[in-house]
């Protein structure tokens, strides 16, 4: 099984410190660390590899200090890691990031599996998994808390949503995001720790990946910030329709017709 | 030191301070009240590699340097005093291996050091600090050696399965000889019940006409003392960590307990009586953490270290006593109460005035080399 893990560098909070005098983040100095649901993502490629064989491959997108965060997933166990890094595919959103991470992915070839955390803790989009997904043109699991896998082809995943479990089975290739109750990330061990120093960390740039310009970095981002809130929940009401289609069909024409 | 090997090395401060702060921290109280490690904890530290920490690549261990693994030991203390000594011991002894062991034995014991843990036995009942006085006996039969006597408060004692062990020869020469626990004659004696460090089992090891192969001897006849002695040194700086750590644990609780708790309005870290003992115990923690590094340092560069190790245990031991002593005054009446940790962390510290040498023992030394200098 080749799966590829998708891992993105946030500054460790627990060192992070605020300038008193402007109240933003001191960034500069700032430990970066494995995006906390993507350690768990690495932890689950690792078991499947356990499992069913094969190599996980780390994939990021950024500078070279991202390095030290690709170290930290070799160190955990994986295989091999990839950095993308270019000034190119600076000022990314969550569009080009997945554009540019799809064509890595293609270039890699033959990839069964391709593992995200559900969310980045700086950002918090969670969209980069799903997008993926789609440029891939592949099916997605996300919010993942268990995946199985059934045989070589297929796999169930058990998305955890808010009030409900969703079963889902899909074929391979597809793309799963990974909730940090899907396992407990292990700790890298002291000869791993110092074999990932031996691996050489690969680095593509534009160069050697066939992207369109217009669709990478900022030109590729369309994405404008404009507020950033908590959306007001809504407290709608969810009916569950019975799993047979006729009687599913038969009560959902009744509830719209009332 | 190139850029890799500091990544490399802060990259493993960064795992113990995360296995620490996930797996000992939380059930440091527990670890003493219940005097030995909860069933399973040892087997995850076996597990993630933590014994390989310093055994070189070749038998399949991480190949950390002694900076490194004495970072790590401080980091792991700063959580659990106990287990940071467990690993203590065994990096010693392995030191010890790799500078005085023939490449036989090596061969034969080495490749199991991420699995098991070995341990260094001088003591006897007769007593620690005078080692001439042992009665352990090593015989030359042909080939062979066979060894008879009593070691006791071994640090991991019963936990470890091979030991190193001081013993006096016919002709009254002091050797270190290495015997394991599935050798015919080997029998674990009784586990001492100390005060402080309860996680870390001490426990005897008696020996009855157990034969070793010549190979099983470190260095030489009549190298005895000097390896001891050794072993003490590469002891000494890895107790400066684990004290350096059970100060940095003081200190946390003592400040953090100066800022939410007041003396009616005025939080308690602005009182001066309270300033003048946490700067007391900061300056202490910083002086031993510069001592036991720029030990580990001169190991690792291969320049004399016996003077500085000493000085950093003995100057740690009796600081982290002191310490622990100045944090419970300020916790006051919550300080003396076994609800809280102080107490145990002083219990832990007292040790290290002690183990690998007493502070009598070590400043005798340390002053007899500057009266020499
Ligand atoms: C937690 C712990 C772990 C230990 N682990 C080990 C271990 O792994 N291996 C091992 O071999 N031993 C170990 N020991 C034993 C330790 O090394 C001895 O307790 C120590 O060397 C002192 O010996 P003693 O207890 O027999 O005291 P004694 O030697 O009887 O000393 C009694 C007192 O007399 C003083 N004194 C004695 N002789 C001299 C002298 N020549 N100069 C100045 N003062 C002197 C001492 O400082 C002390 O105050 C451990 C002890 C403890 C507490």
């Amino acid at each position: 099984m080749k799966i590829v893990v998708c891992i993105k560098q946030v500054p460790n909070t627990d060192t992070v410190k605020i300038d008193p005098k402007t109240n933003n983040l001191v960034r500069s100095n700032v430990e970066g660390i494995i995006n906390l649901f993507d350690r768990n993502a690495i932890e689950a490629a690792l078991q499947l590899r356990q499992q069913a064989g094969g190599e996980v491959i780390l994939l990021s997108m950024g500078p070279n200090s991202y390095i030290s965060s690709l170290r930290d997933g070799l160190a955990m166990g994986a295989d091999s890691a990839i950095l993308l890094s270019s000034r190119k595919f600076g000022g990314a959103d969550t569009l080009a990031t997945a554009y540019v991470l799809s064509e890595a992915i293609k270039k890699i070839g033959n990839v069964d599996l391709i593992l995200f955390g559900r969310q980045s803790v700086d950002a918090d989009t969670g969209q980069v998994g799903p997008i993926v997904a789609e440029e891939l043109q592949v099916p997605q699991v996300t919010f993942a808390e268990s995946i199985e896998l059934q045989d070589k082809n297929q796999l169930i995943g058990h998305r955890l949503l808010d009030n409900l479990v969703q079963e889902v089975k899909v074929h391979l290739p597809a793309v799963v995001t990974v909730r940090d109750e899907m396992n407990q990330p292990r700790y890298e061990t002291p000869l791993n720790i110092q074999k990932s120093f031996e691996k050489e960390i690969i680095i593509w740039s534009e160069n050697e990946l066939a992207v369109d310009p217009a669709q990478i970095g900022q030109t590729g981002s369309p994405t404008v910030v404009k507020r950033i809130y908590s959306p007001e929940k809504a407290g709608r009401q969810t009916t569950t329709l019975p799993t047979d289609p006729h009687a599913a069909v038969t009560q959902l024409l009744e509830e719209l017709n009332n | 030191m190139t850029n890799d090997k500091v990544s490399a090395q802060n990259m493993l401060h960064r795992m113990i301070v995360d296995f620490t702060a996930n797996e000992l921290a939380p059930i440091d109280m527990k670890i003493d009240q219940l005097g030995d490690y909860p069933e399973g904890l040892f087997q995850k530290v076996v597990d993630n590699g933590l014994l390989g920490i310093t055994l070189p690549r070749e038998y399949g261990g991480a190949g950390f340097d002694y900076i490194a693994a004495a970072q790590a030991i401080n980091a792991m203390a700063f959580g659990n005093a106990s287990m940071a000594v467990t690993l203590e011991g065994h990096f010693k002894t392995i030191s010890q291996f790799l500078k005085y062991g023939q490449p036989e034995l090596l061969a034969k014991y080495l490749p199991s050091a991420t699995k098991r843990i070995f341990a260094f036995s001088q003591t006897e009942s007769s007593g620690g600090s005078n080692p001439t006085g042992i009665s352990t006996r090593a015989v030359k039969q042909g080939d062979d050696w066979i060894i008879t006597g009593d070691k006791i408060m071994i640090t991991n004692g019963g936990l470890a399965q091979v030991y190193c062990v001081l013993a006096k020869t016919e002709d009254d020469q002091m050797a270190v000889f290495v015997v394991d626990q599935d050798m015919p004659g080997f029998q674990f004696g009784k586990r001492e019940d100390f005060i402080g460090l309860r996680g870390t089992p001490v426990g005897e090891i008696v020996m009855d006409h157990i034969k070793v192969p010549d190979y099983h001897l470190l260095g030489e006849i009549g190298q005895g003392h000097e390896i001891g002695n050794n072993a003490h040194d590469d002891a000494r700086i890895l107790m400066g960590a684990v004290l350096a750590g059970i100060m940095k644990h003081e200190l946390k609780i003592a400040v953090d307990y100066s800022k939410q708790r007041k003396a009616l309005d005025t939080p308690l870290y602005e009182l001066q009586t309270i300033q003048e003992k946490i700067a007391d115990i900061a300056i202490a923690k910083q002086n031993t953490e510069l001592l036991y590094q720029h030990g580990a340092e001169l190991k690792t560069a291969g320049e004399p270290y016996s003077e500085i190790a000493a000085m950093a245990k003995s100057y740690g031991s009796r600081s982290a006593v002191s310490a622990g002593d100045k944090a419970l005054q300020v916790l006051a009446g919550y300080g003396y109460s076994r609800e809280y940790p102080i107490e145990h962390l002083i219990r832990d510290a007292r040790a290290m005035e002690i183990a690998e040498g007493t502070v009598e023992k070590m400043n005798t030394e340390i002053a007899t080399k500057e009266v020499a200098k």
